[in-house]
């Protein structure tokens, strides 16, 4: 169904929004941002141990597109394919049938709202995740919902215009330093300040979040620093 | 480029160059490579006897492929393991290939069935967006009611606008309202019955006003459901532009032009056919019947002869606006059908009716369907208020609304509005349910 014919690019791809200290700011992006931040989540696809000929099913809102199309792309990028629903009590029960239809490796940002669709729905959450080899939350009621039913879900935390996964350690996000600075605030606050280049940059940008910085190598075998929650995320 | 069209040549083509073009289209390319590849068509053709062989012309077409439908593909999918329902022409296991991403049906009507796609560049919505009159280095709201991957915003990229990403709620109007007044976009898809009426309950205490924050669109697209008249008269009230969108069968989407006179199909990329919902014989041009379509150009997961279950009028008279693609005008669904001693009741019948009493003037209402024949019609309807002489009052006067509408008296529960905004999703609620 594609177009022959189409205009030149704008130059911001999209606008976007980002949490400011618990406030949503617009936030453009580039097509060279999104195409960085595509390839920079490669890291993140093999971390959730997607691959060639994997399917993972990322939950979201359109709302949230500056941070799930690079996903995509990654998933494209290492030869996998995506799947989307939406992030909402409504469809989750399209969440679970995709679940139960394409055998996902990977399911990204499942939140309180597709638990909460899901229960209401009768479904028992260790059994419609139970097959998925990685489950990534996006806040505190679905993690520990996953975990209450004996699963042992990841983060997927945004941090600022970026995002960061846990790996299978679960013990802390893990966030790509060539490209982000993490930092602690005076008030223990954590703060973002891309050091790559980007349309849309930040500088100790407070994200509303309290935690701790991890440099130690992971278990994992990744050297890439790691965010520790100390402070609820949502 | 300068003008209403997006892609003149295509757009205002002579319409029997437009058939031959399809012909071509169809029997020298997608339908072999269907029929190769497919598992389902392959499978339904065997079942019938006919090969490709026997596919020669257009009439053949007509007169000898077999149909399928959604129940079609979800038989197939649970009798053969095929998570796919036997419509995916490549293969899935390639890497780099082009099936980038499985997105899946709405699941409205039932289990949802997968759609393998390809997501790269812009869709053939360039045409309406161009149309509205969004041009360049402007930008566009994409407030679209679900999210099924970048197809949407790299349409909107494709005629040189950029999308600004909002979410399909009501709780997004005061961030809709800033970025409207800070950005200017000209474009906005798409706008929904529930948020219509949730903008008009809630704008005031949000502090918006409406005018205001439409003032820079030269239009915005409305899908969903039909448009009633309630929030026909409030987005006109607010001096919205907008512009009525719908699918085509699964095989591709349509929408009214600046002449407002019903939704154009692109026929370069779609076969369509309206029949008898009851049989196989086409109806007239303009009378309304069963859409029935088949893809040109999706070599994925191609559809051959899908009955959609939509029925809708079509007329192939060339539009005011200069182009000639066929128009489209949504009558309702097939099997949203009831017949309540022989007088046959479809939701868009009884919409003018519930939308008459000023308490339930948001139309929000289900026609309860046991079956397609029923003893009385009865139906749930949604109220904003008990009104002045409370809900047995109320109940009778939507009785006698329906009544002198269709001339079949229902039975009628009421409930409040927000019980049937809880059962649907974001931008339309269920219009018929089992009970």
């Amino acid at each position: 169904m594609s177009s022959t014919v189409r205009m030149p690019a704008p130059d911001v791809w999209g606008v976007g929004r980002v949490l400011i200290g618990g406030q949503t700011v617009p936030w453009a992006v580039s097509q060279r941002d999104v195409d960085d931040e595509s390839r920079a989540h490669v890291v993140s696809m093999r971390r959730l141990g997607v691959g060639v000929g994997d399917v993972v099913v990322i939950c979201s809102l359109l709302s949230e597109t500056i941070h799930v199309f690079p996903l995509e792309q990654a998933a494209n990028l290492v030869g996998a394919r995506y799947s989307s629903t939406d992030a909402t009590e409504f469809d989750a029960f399209r969440t679970a049938a995709m679940i139960r239809q394409v055998s996902p490796t990977a399911v990204i940002g499942v939140n309180r709202d597709v638990v909460t669709g899901l229960r209401n729905l009768g479904h028992d959450l260790r059994e419609v995740f139970e097959p998925v080899g990685a489950v990534a939350t996006t806040d505190d009621d679905a993690h520990r919902a996953l975990e209450h039913a004996g699963l042992a879900p990841r983060r997927w935390l945004k941090l600022g215009p970026t995002s960061g996964f846990e790996c299978g350690e679960r013990d802390g996000v893990h966030f790509d330093a060539a490209r982000l600075r993490v930092g602690v605030g005076g008030d223990g606050g954590l703060t973002v300040t891309t050091t790559a280049n980007r349309l849309t940059a930040c500088a100790d940008l407070p994200i509303g979040l309290r935690g701790e910085l991890v440099s130690d190598p992971c278990p994992c075998g990744s050297d890439d620093p790691r965010v520790r929650l100390t402070q609820s995320s949502g | 480029m300068n003008d209403r069209y997006f892609e003149r040549a295509v757009e205002t083509m002579p319409r029997d160059q437009l058939e031959k073009l399809q012909e071509e289209k169809l029997l020298g390319d997608l339908l072999p490579w269907a029929y190769e590849r497919s598992p389902l068509v392959r499978d339904t053709w065997e079942r019938t006897g006919v090969t490709i062989d026997d596919i020669k012309t257009m009439d053949d077409f007509r007169e000898k492929v077999p149909f399928i439908d959604k129940d079609a593909i979800r038989r197939f999918r649970d009798g053969s393991n095929d998570r796919y329902g036997g419509l995916l022409c490549v293969d899935p296991l390639r890497a780099g290939g082009p099936f980038t991403a499985v997105f899946s049906t709405s699941g409205t009507t039932g289990d949802p069935t997968l759609v393998p796609s390809v997501t790269s560049g812009p869709s053939i919505l360039t045409r309406e967006f161009w149309e509205m009159g969004c041009r360049p280095g402007e930008y566009f709201v994409e407030m679209l009611f679900t999210y099924r991957g970048p197809g949407i915003h790299q349409t909107i990229r494709g005629i040189g606008a950029t999308p600004v990403f909002v979410d399909h709620s009501p709780f997004e109007f005061p961030n809709v309202y800033r970025l409207s007044r800070e950005l200017r976009p000209t474009g906005w898809y798409t706008m929904s019955t529930p948020l219509i009426l949730a903008l008009d309950q809630m704008a005031p205490s949000m502090g918006i006003d409406p005018v205001d924050m439409f003032a820079s669109y030269k239009g915005v697209v409305y899908a969903g459901e039909p448009l009633g008249a309630r929030a026909r008269a409030l987005l006109e009230s607010w001096g919205v532009d907008f512009f009525v969108h719908t699918g085509v069968a699964d095989v591709g989407a349509a929408t009214e032009c600046r002449e407002h006179d019903g939704c154009h199909i692109w026929e370069d990329i779609a076969f369509v056919e309206v029949l008898d919902p009851e049989g196989d014989e086409p109806v007239a041009d303009g009378e309304r019947g069963e859409l029935v379509g088949t893809t040109l150009v999706d070599k994925i997961a191609p559809l051959v002869r899908y009955r959609s279950d939509d029925l809708v009028r079509v007329t192939q008279e060339r539009c005011a606006c200069g182009r000639t693609h066929a128009r489209m005008w949504p009558v309702g669904r097939k099997s949203d059908e009831v017949v309540v001693d022989g007088v046959s009741v479809l939701p868009g019948d009884i919409w003018p009716a519930i939308e008459s009493v000023p308490e339930t003037s948001a139309a929000l209402f289900q026609v309860i369907r046991s079956g397609r024949e029923l003893d009385r019609l009865r139906l749930r309807v949604g109220y904003a208020r008990e009104g002045p002489h409370g809900l047995a009052d109320l109940r009778g006067r939507v009785v006698d609304a329906v009544e002198a509408t269709i001339g079949v008296a229902p039975d009628v529960e009421l409930v409040p509005n927000e019980e049937l905004l809880r059962q649907g999703p974001p931008h339309k609620i269920p219009r018929v349910a089992k009970r």
